[in-house]
């Protein structure tokens, strides 16, 4: 397979906890089954504690990436959470960038106790739309509902969005080879709920 | 078969192809799950040692018996394992034994960013280090079979962005099954380092070197690539993916086999070229020896010493000493500059057991004087540890004032006291970094009468690093039921007389216990035991503020609860986070009763 842009720069990105590393794996996995170069390059550690995280997985069809995309060069960037996402626009994205976002914030502690503003989410999306060449909002939560599942929410949208060159039967596979037995069911759920948002069925 | 795997998920399954018996480490980021993937693997024994020191002395002896031993651990856990290192170079090794260092440039999660390179030349050990996952899986079974025909331990050098990084492995090794059987042969010069014995062995180590300079210059993964012969690169690890994609017309010339270095290899390739660079993250270590060799060679004088290394901080400095030419076109960048946005860094969990001892610790110790200023009568001084509970220096808790390295928190406590240094020192750690290496301190706290009170935060787990076991938890690397080390039964054997267990989510309890021990004239140990937040399977009903009662004092807030926030001014719990009667320390806190379990 070539790609129409080589390599092609994905970052996901979320709060600790959210899954971010089984959102990246999942994608890699699928990229390979295309018979690309993956590469994924994760910082976890002290991260995994409430703090900001990020995978970067780049494709390419030529040769073995290195794992860390530079300054201003994300194709794609998939937001797990909105400032999140807009923090990672703003170091990496290009007016060519396009982005997909679920807007559920998860408020930082300084947040939590007064002593720093949460921006109202308009705000955010707002941003986001000015930095991007286009922002797709991923919202199929109802009230009260937990936040579980956000990762694979995402990489549903993320696979119906045709930004990747890759099948959603390649994504469903490896979701087969990653994910439990006992897991799987409820994951292809929420994978395609991920991706009616993205197609409006 | 073509497997998308994490370096150390790499490292794990080459030493397993490579037909490893015996497996042995202590969880620390970013080596840990070297270990886990290893433990899975049927036909082996893995365990999860006490510390780095005991790991690596557990695989001397296995590898003494004759077995493919690993040993892995991360950057600083080689600095509580060097005795040992030092001493199995010298004494060689009969099965082979490979010892994974895994370092952490850049200080994601450790606190220092030293070069592990350095300890291959002083401990004169041959060290080896990939520069992806598949050469992490190769070259596995090229440190076993170095190890056994060199009779020493290998290093295998790992760095954070190899050991998470994932990349495709091309897994085409069947297990090895035609090694040595376990076996003792006696061999008192060989193993008993009295002074006699050990000047033989000095011999045999410089000997040994000479030989694997010869044997390195043929390595088959060093690999020289000539193209454009003005500007020749020499680099390592994942500084070389980062080499290879900035002079892309260049000539390279990647190293695996990083002490020795292949001479002769590095002498005709800064033949071939006009100008020799080196590519590496830390310090200038393959420079250095290039330099010695009498090659003309730079690096640090316009790479970074400092943190980890990318294309662009490569690309950038190699414009700037005009390596490179400016870039023609303009690089993409955002439209416009980021906007303020919060931060967020890592912090303690909603129900976390260590927030309600580390709040009383702030309430007690703490009068609120900042940084800089000499402690009033009455404050008292906290030691910490290295764990989650390090995340107590933020505010809101802000309750500590030292975090050096595994189980220095006893000794400082008592060398604050033995100063003569007016207020009192409580030293803090967990359960496992107890057991890893704060128990010598204390056995040293009550020889030397010293009246430290030790805090041992017991969640029952080694959580910062993902959950593992350790002596205290009596539950193995497998997951099975092994002897348990009860810590209140260790610490009262070494002499402690003044042991109390607490509930970790007793505010009223910690807080006497606290004062009275302070009082006390002798060493004393609180165990404040709860669980880790992350392995509670049973919560109960959220709690929540009811919003009439509640005053706006904001007390709640204090203990950094990520469930508790702000909404109009009232404080409101987040009943997905929250887990309920399990913790239940915000109730305790509110001056109001404002805050009971949810009656929805």
């Amino acid at each position: 397979m070539t790609l129409e842009k080589d390599p092609l720069n994905l970052i996901i990105t979320g709060v600790g906890g959210q899954g971010n590393v089984l959102a990246s794996h999942i994608v890699a996995s699928a990229g390979i089954k295309e018979e690309l170069y993956v590469t994924v390059g994760e910082t976890y550690g002290a991260s995994q504690r409430g703090g900001a995280v990020m995978s970067h997985v780049r494709f390419s069809s030529q040769a073995q990436c290195s794992p860390l995309i530079s300054e201003g060069q994300a194709d794609i960037v998939v937001g797990l959470e909105p400032v999140e996402a807009l923090r990672v626009m703003a170091e990496f994205g290009n007016p060519k960038t396009r982005v997909i976002v679920s807007p559920r914030p998860i408020y930082p502690i300084w947040v939590l106790s007064g002593q720093a503003k949460y921006p109202p989410i308009e705000e955010i999306l707002g941003n986001l739309e000015e930095l991007a060449d286009r922002v797709q909002v991923v919202d199929v939560s109802e009230d009260g509902e937990a936040l579980v599942g956000t990762n694979v929410l995402m990489i549903g949208a993320l696979a119906a969005s045709g930004l990747l060159p890759i099948p959603i039967e390649s994504f469903e596979e490896a979701m087969r080879e990653i994910l439990a037995p006992k897991d799987l069911e409820m994951n292809f759920q929420t994978f395609r709920k991920g991706m009616q948002a993205m197609t409006g069925g | 078969m073509k497997q998308l795997l994490s370096g150390n998920e790499a490292i794990a399954l080459g030493a397993y192809h490579a037909g490893v018996a015996v497996a042995t480490a202590y969880p620390g980021t970013p080596s840990t799950e070297i270990l886990q993937s290893i433990a899975r693997m049927d036909g082996l024994y893995a365990e999860w040692a006490i510390n780095e020191k005991v790991a690596l002395e557990v695989g001397m002896g296995a590898a003494y018996g004759g077995v493919r031993t690993l040993v892995s651990m991360k950057h600083v856990g080689l600095n509580v394992a060097a005795d040992p290192f030092f001493a199995v170079s010298t004494t060689g090794t009969i099965g082979g034994l490979v010892i994974v260092s895994c370092d952490d440039p850049g200080e994601h999660s450790s606190q220092g960013e030293q070069d592990n390179r350095h300890f291959a030349k002083i401990g004169k050990v041959p060290m080896l280090e990939p520069t992806d996952s598949q050469e992490a899986y190769d070259l596995m079974g090229w440190a076993f079979d170095i190890s056994e025909e060199f009779d020493t331990p290998v290093l295998l050098r790992s760095t954070t962005r190899i050991c998470h990084c994932k990349t495709v492995v091309n897994v085409n090794k069947e297990r090895k099954s035609d090694l040595r059987q376990p076996g003792f042969q006696r061999s008192p010069a060989k193993y008993v380092m009295v002074p006699s014995n050990a000047r033989v062995r000095r011999h045999a180590m410089e000997e040994r070197i000479v030989k694997l300079r010869a044997y390195v210059e043929d390595f088959p993964l060093n690999e020289m690539v000539l193209a454009d012969r003005k500007l020749g690169v020499i680099s390592n690890g994942v500084a070389y993916q980062y080499a290879r994609e900035v002079f892309k017309d260049a000539s390279h010339l990647k190293l695996t086999t990083i002490y020795p270095i292949p001479a002769n290899l590095i002498r005709r390739f800064a033949q071939e070229v006009d100008r020799l660079i080196v590519i590496e993250e830390l310090d200038p270590f393959l420079e250095e020896e290039i330099r010695c060799l009498g090659i003309q060679v730079t690096g640090k004088d316009f790479i970074p010493i400092i943190g980890e290394l990318n294309a662009e901080i490569v690309e950038n400095a190699a414009v700037e000493a005009g390596i490179l030419p400016a870039p023609s076109k303009p690089s993409l960048r955002p439209k416009s500059p980021a906007p303020q946005l919060p931060a967020r860094r890592p912090q303690l969990c909603a129900g976390c057991p260590h927030v309600a001892t580390e709040y009383v610790l702030r309430k007690l110790g703490f009068s609120g004087a900042g940084s800089g200023k000499e402690l009033k009568k009455g404050e008292f001084i906290v030691t910490s540890d290295i764990g989650c509970y390090t995340l107590g220096v933020y505010p809101p808790l802000a309750a500590l004032d030292t975090c050096a390295c595994m189980g220095a928190s006893i000794g400082q406590a008592l060398g604050l006291e033995k100063a003569g240094v007016p207020n009192k020192a409580i030293a803090v750690l967990g359960d496992s970094t107890f057991m890893h290496s704060g128990i010598t301190g204390l056995i040293n706290v009550v020889y030397n009468q010293g009246n430290t009170t030790v805090i041992i935060l017991d969640n029952g787990t080694t959580a910062m690093t993902g959950h593992q076991g350790h002596p205290g938890t009596g539950i193995s690397v497998t997951g099975k039921k092994t002897q348990q080390v009860k810590l209140e039964t260790l610490v009262e054997g070494i002499g402690i007389k003044d042991v109390t267990v607490v509930d970790a989510f007793d505010l009223k309890a910690i807080e006497s216990t606290i004062k009275r021990c302070l009082d006390n004239d002798e060493p004393s140990v609180i165990i404040a035991r709860g669980p880790c937040s992350l392995t509670v399977k049973t919560r109960g009903a959220p709690f929540e503020v009811d919003a009439d009662e509640c005053i706006s004092c904001y007390d709640c807030l204090d203990l950094g609860c990520p469930a508790i926030s702000l909404s109009e001014d009232k404080a409101v719990i987040d009943a997905g986070m929250c887990l309920g009667s399990a913790c239940g320390v915000c109730a305790q806190v509110c001056p109001q009763e404002a805050i009971s379990e949810s009656r929805k």
